[in-house]
């Protein structure tokens, strides 16, 4: 008979590990707040494509990885 | 889509070739184009908008290529497309712009920002006209410089008609076109309305709109 101190095992979800905005255009980290962008391709509409706030100023140009869509 | 596979619908396409260059079809014919003079840039031209420069003339002018302002027209208007039409703000502080923009705004429920640009109207929500874009379609990256700086702030995408003479800084996608002329924008304004109308199914793919290109351009 199991005590009922015993350790009782429980489920603990786990939290997938969130992947982290990386711009399209530098690959890099965005930093929360920034002022970047994220919007789906514009030719195809189906890869995501983020944008940060250097590589917008500087009209760094941005690959779609799906359709290869060359932006801006 | 292949020339093979497509439909044949019966009626004349408008085709852009130049020697050893493959057949491109264009939403109007290449001569409309040039009569309105959206081809033709400045004297001046910025590196971000060199990819989209054809040649340049004897005299010094900067001639955009037609054939690129024919795709980033339609890859616009999917983009636009896929946003609801009441989230889509239209701005122009160009008085050639007005009409065209309002326009556009009555065909696709868009909301139009004409004359000045009140600052914080995307970034005060205190302000009675307050709008929160979902994407901002900018006439003149230059002119609508506030709504361009606002819509950056409020992180969210700006899709410009941009000429040579233009800086793209926080564009995220460059409709390349003589955003000077009274004709050019109303051309340009007419061929984005009917693609959006298109892409959404609205009119149907070879459909038209029931006002031509003069229809949207501002009266004398």
């Amino acid at each position: 008979m199991a005590s009922k101190y015993m350790l009782s095992t429980l489920n603990i979800s786990i939290s997938e590990a969130a992947t982290p905005p990386i711009c399209s255009s530098c690959h890099r980290l965005m930093e929360p707040g920034e002022h970047g962008v994220e919007f789906l391709c514009p030719n195809c509409g189906k890869a995501v494509i983020r944008r940060c706030k250097r590589c917008r100023q500087l009209g760094v140009p941005y690959v779609c990885p799906n359709c290869g869509f060359r932006g801006p | 889509m292949s020339e093979e596979e497509k439909p044949d619908t019966g009626e004349e396409k408008p085709i852009s070739m130049l020697p050893g260059e493959k057949v491109v079809e264009l939403l109007i014919p290449l001569e409309d184009y040039l009569t309105a003079g959206v081809h033709i840039g400045t004297h001046i031209c910025t590196k971000f908008m060199e990819p989209f420069v054809y040649r340049v003339r004897s005299d010094g002018l900067y001639i955009l290529d037609a054939r690129k302002i024919d795709e980033r027209v339609r890859v616009a208007a999917k983009f636009l497309a896929r946003y609801e039409p009441s989230k889509i703000a239209v701005v122009s502080v160009r008085q050639y712009g007005f009409r065209p923009v309002t326009k556009m705004c009555e065909y696709v429920g868009c909301k139009p920002f004409t004359g000045r640009f009140i600052p914080g109207t995307f970034t005060n929500p205190s302000l009675a006209w307050y709008f929160e874009p979902d994407v901002v379609v900018v006439t003149d990256p230059r002119a609508d410089a506030q709504a361009i700086k606002e819509a950056a702030e409020v992180g969210v995408p700006v899709v410009a008609f941009a000429d040579t003479d233009n800086k793209t800084e926080f564009v995220d996608l460059v409709i390349p076109g003589n955003n000077k002329g009274r004709k050019s924008l109303a051309l340009l304004y007419w061929l984005l309305t009917r693609q959006i109308l298109r892409e959404r199914g609205v009119i149907p793919p070879n459909g038209d709109l029931p006002e031509k290109p003069a229809d949207f351009e501002t009266k004398l």
